[in-house]
């Protein structure tokens, strides 16, 4: 931190200016000269250091080190026996030993917790970290990922989906793989919404008071209105996020939202406390075990496709072994064996077929290689979209609106 | 406050008039206490049943067919970091309800036996933690962590949660202490008795009661929490951050049975004490006369 | 009390240095960096500076007010309701718990050792639009088909008031189980009548439990955000919520900690009003 403010105040850089020498100024150091060190030292609330500091160095190292730490969701790997066959098979053919946690809860408490290391140029202790994409390009903007190197990488070229190459999050894959996906749509129960659901303005129809959910995650909510307003997510201006807030609120004060759902959704859905909601698609692929009435559908207007990605955070220890973890997952053998129990959307298309000719001996995979919760179907996939990129300055107006939305 | 009132009447009570009245009604409050705390089991019942539950898909929340597998110790510990979790927690809940207890009783003790400057401050910085919401407790332990280029992870987790234990502790603690009637460990020294047999003879029967409650009430808040633990824990996984994180892909039975055994061994713990208590009569409680 | 306080004694600083020393460190010193923090504007992207920016208070309070004064009323209610509840039951385990008064006290506190989402769960699965309580009723005719617990004030309040009833009953059967029954007895006799022995002596010896099991009670309460959470619906926001998101989701540090700070002052005045009426000295020293 120190050569940080010494330099930018030779360089009379105003946006660089240390929190220090502004503290200074301001005439709080005077008889705390230690505790403005801490608090400059401590940099609650991100960093000032967009710049010079994080920029690409290169890799901590060329060469395996034979260790690789991996932080992901809890349940987001296949298991067998008490086992994580993929981890193991990983293991076998690469020599590499898995450190792998469970420890990521959801993206913006991760963020929290890595943010301030990350920002003071630190080495967190993961070496592959899973995140959504939105997520992910915060993370690049703001410089805390490594660069890949594709050369490490033929499985994912030969292998990946169409849709998830050269993604708008991540130009070129430059930084990040995608581990799974899902699509954001609508799920619903026919039998209490007395019909089809086609259109994500039905969920704005007063008949189902109180009956529909949204959801609390600004960006599939925003999303979804901004589509059903025939607006282009990508090219939504401030205007058009204004108008998606009306429509919203209103749809609110017509008591027609019965909250505003995290995960939570899914249960409500499921005692049918909820007749029809916005809905990830592994989770209705999930419920429909328990209820095979309820239905998925991308919105006519069009619905979302999340990736959640593989990315190497700066200054890992291991980031050649990473690069080996990344490209052995899309081995189609892999990436089925993950899929297979995942149930989360697949970025490798071949992995299907292996699924089909698994399902010849065990029916559970057959009806996972046929739900198109798992392999959407062609017509599906040209109807989704992903999020737009927010700059900071858009993410806290975008989220100003939406939080009068769910917090009136 | 209110010692006048404390001195102890020494005649043992003459049977009152109203004795009649009393028995007929005895019955009411026992009955409510039991509607309380089956109220408060409610829960718990439903987390017992779904662990006897065989889901058809990976969500829990449905009743599909009773089934014991998840008992089976090949499938319970199925997964290395839910029972890492749950090690975790009972360590940390153990260590920080330790610490805490002790260093929360403590304070309380001197908050109401004496007199001193910095008292109100104390008091003040007491309650401070209880009124911050936990986001905040959370950041700004980060924050202070990474400035001091601390890694986050189990020893992050028990400072955390010591620190926001104490001031429950010294709460419950200091119900019991205040306005604490000091004739008996006066009546101790007078026989002779050291500072150190006093406290241990005299006052800590006195107070024990207290003490156990503010425990309980620590370690519940220790095992439960997830704001605070979620910023502070590193790679180290509790069972609040494990079955958070699984919610989105859906909560296996396991947890439910993980839940009912720790459940088990509190009730278990529960008989063992009453067991020994009354052999032993080890906790000194006032006599207490039935109506 | 007061007749060894006249010498100074090193006793009540050596019994304080422990928890106090890692409070200064682990509470105190974040917390200043924090208050710092709410004076400070910028973005997370490209940093927070400290300008002294005081606007961020009134900015939240005006932007705020509603989920502000909605926090302090539940819990309000919910103080009122757990005291009105659990007084009954610490008093029965307090004076005639016999041997087993441990036991009660561990039971009352049991549940709260599992994961508070899956005791949560339950409570959901309890209380949906079609569940066993709600859909049998509905069946019967004795309630509307569109009545609904979840997702309404109810619902969080109710929720409140499981999770915080162990904090208030502690306190109370702690302070009750200090009297002495024979003094109550006596008391029965001198007032002849049950309910002015209970108003005259039970009552009054047990406000030191009163009082703390409000604030363990309340505090915590008013700051909640997880019951409204998962119990709530689109009305029942309360201020925990706010700044959850804020320092969560938007980022926004310095609001998110001015609205703390508010919460907390708000919070503290009203102790202090209660200490005032209680007549206690707990806080005041």
């Amino acid at each position: 931190m120190s050569d940080r403010y010494d330099l930018s105040a030779i360089a009379g850089d105003r946006r660089d200016i240390s929190r220090r020498e502004l503290l200074r100024r301001a005439g709080i150091g005077a008889g705390a000269v230690s505790m403005s060190a801490f608090l400059a030292a401590c940099g609650v609330g991100g960093s000032n250091e967009t710049g010079d500091q994080n920029q690409d160095d290169g890799l901590t190292t060329t060469k395996e080190n034979g260790e690789l730490n991996f932080a992901n969701w809890p349940l987001y790997i296949d298991r067998a026996k008490g086992r994580r066959p993929t981890l193991d098979d990983f293991t076998k053919a690469s020599g590499i030993q898995v450190n792998y946690k469970e420890n990521i809860q959801d993206n913006e408490t991760f963020f929290g917790t890595i943010q301030e290391p990350l920002a003071n140029d630190q080495a967190i202790e993961w070496d592959i970290v899973v995140l959504t994409d939105w997520m992910i390009a915060r993370m690049i903007r703001l410089g805390y990922l490594e660069e890949l190197d594709h050369s490490l990488l033929p499985n994912f070229e030969a292998h990946a989906g169409q849709i998830y190459k050269d993604p708008v999050y991540d130009p070129s894959n430059a930084h990040s793989v995608p581990w799974q996906s899902g699509i954001t749509g609508i799920g619903y129960d026919p039998k209490l919404t007395g019909g089809e659901i086609t259109s994500f303005n039905q969920l704005f129809d007063p008949s189902l008071e109180g009956k529909v959910g949204m959801f609390k995650e600004m960006r599939d909510t925003f999303t979804l209105t901004l589509l059903s307003l025939d607006i282009d997510p990508q090219e939504a201006s401030i205007a058009d996020i204004e108008a998606a807030t009306e429509k919203l609120i209103e749809q609110r004060e017509q008591g027609i939202v019965r909250q505003y759902y995290g995960n939570e959704y899914a249960d409500a859905l499921l005692r049918g406390d909820l007749a029809a909601t916005m809905a990830w698609s592994g989770d209705v692929f999930q419920l429909q075990f328990d209820n095979p009435d309820l239905r998925f559908v991308v919105p006519d207007e069009g619905g979302v496709l999340w990736v959640d990605n593989m990315a190497i955070p700066q200054n890992a220890a291991n980031p050649i072994d990473a690069h080996t973890f990344m490209d052995f997952v899309y081995d189609p053998e892999i990436a089925a064996q993950i899929t297979g129990w995942v149930n989360y959307i697949c970025p490798v298309p071949e992995a299907q077929d292996l699924l089909l000719k698994q399902g010849e001996k065990d029916s559970y995979y057959k009806t996972v290689a046929e739900s198109p919760l798992v392999f959407p179907t062609p017509e599906m996939e040209a109807n989704l979209h992903g999020y737009k990129d927010l700059t900071a300055d858009e993410e806290e107006q975008w989220q100003d609106l939406f939080q009068s939305v769910i917090q009136g | 406050m209110a010692t006048q009132v404390e001195t102890k009447p020494t005649a043992p009570p003459a049977p009152g008039p109203h004795k009649e009245r009393r028995k007929k009604r005895a019955w009411i409050l026992p009955t409510y206490t039991g509607v309380i705390i089956a109220y408060l089991f409610i829960p718990i019942l439903v987390m017992i049943m779904f662990g006897f539950n065989e889901p058809a898909g990976r969500y829990n929340f449905q009743w599909e067919g009773f089934t014991t597998k998840w008992y089976n110790p090949d499938r319970l510990l199925e997964f290395e970091d839910l029972n890492e979790a749950v090690k975790n927690s009972l360590l940390i809940g153990v260590i920080s309800t330790f610490v805490s207890t002790v260093f929360g009783s403590l304070i309380a003790l001197a908050l109401t036996r004496h007199r001193f400057r910095g008292r109100a401050g104390l008091n003040l910085g007491l309650f401070l933690p209880m009124a911050s919401p936990e986001v905040v407790l959370g950041v700004a332990l980060l924050a202070l962590f990474v400035s001091l280029n601390v890694n986050t992870g189990f020893v992050t987790i028990v400072i955390s949660h010591v620190m926001f234990c104490i001031s429950y502790v010294v709460v419950t603690v200091k119900a019991r202490t205040s306005g604490f009637d000091r004739s008996l460990e006066d009546a101790a020294k007078d026989l002779g008795a050291d500072p150190w047999t006093t406290f241990w003879t005299v006052t800590f029967p006195l107070i024990f009661p207290g003490i156990l409650a503010a425990s309980l009430l620590a370690f519940a808040l220790s095992v439960d929490d997830y704001v605070i633990t979620s910023f502070n824990a590193g790679g180290t996984v509790t069972i609040p951050l494990w079955v958070y994180g699984a919610s989105r892909i859906g909560v296996p039975p396991q947890v439910n049975v993980m839940g009912t055994l720790l459940f088990g061994i509190g009730v278990i713990y529960v008989l063992v004490s009453i067991f020994r208590g009354r052999r032993q009569g080890a906790v000194p409680s006032p006599p207490v006369k039935a109506g | 009390m007061a007749r060894r306080s006249r010498r100074w004694s090193p006793v009540p600083y050596l019994l304080t240095l422990p928890g106090a020393l890692w409070l200064t460190v682990f509470f105190i010193v974040p917390m200043f960096t924090m208050f710092s923090v709410s004076f400070q504007e910028g973005n997370f992207e490209e940093g927070f500076v400290f300008t002294g920016y005081w606007q961020n208070y009134t900015n939240v309070l005006t932007r705020y007010d509603t989920q502000l004064f909605r926090s302090l009323a539940y819990g309000l209610i919910v103080t009122l309701v757990t005291l009105c509840l659990s007084y009954p039951m610490a008093y029965w385990i307090a004076r005639r718990g016999g041997k087993n008064k441990n036991l009660f006290l561990l039971l009352i506190l049991l549940p709260f050792f599992t994961p508070f989402i899956i005791r949560t769960l339950a409570w959901k699965q309890l209380l949906g639009d079609n569940s066993i309580i709600l859909g049998t009723l509905k069946g019967w005719n004795l309630l509307p088909e569109s009545y609904q617990v979840l997702a309404t004030s109810t619902a969080v309040l109710s929720g409140l008031i499981y999770n915080f009833l162990p904090f208030m009953a502690l306190p109370l059967y702690v302070a009750l189980e200090r009297m002495d029954p024979s003094l109550l007895d006596a008391a029965t006799d001198l007032y002849s009548n049950r309910r002015q022995a209970f108003l005259r002596v039970t009552l009054p010896l047990s406000l030191p439990g009163v009082f703390a099991g409000s604030l363990l009670t309340f505090i915590p309460a008013v700051g909640d955000f997880i019951n409204a959470d998962l119990l709530g619906g689109v009305n029942t926001v309360m201020i925990g919520n706010v700044i959850q998101r804020e320092f969560v989701t938007n980022l926004d540090y310095p609001e998110g900690a001015a609205l703390s700070f508010l919460l907390m002052g708000m919070i503290v005045i009203g102790v202090f009003l209660y200490a005032r009426v209680l007549g206690t000295e707990e806080l005041t020293g």
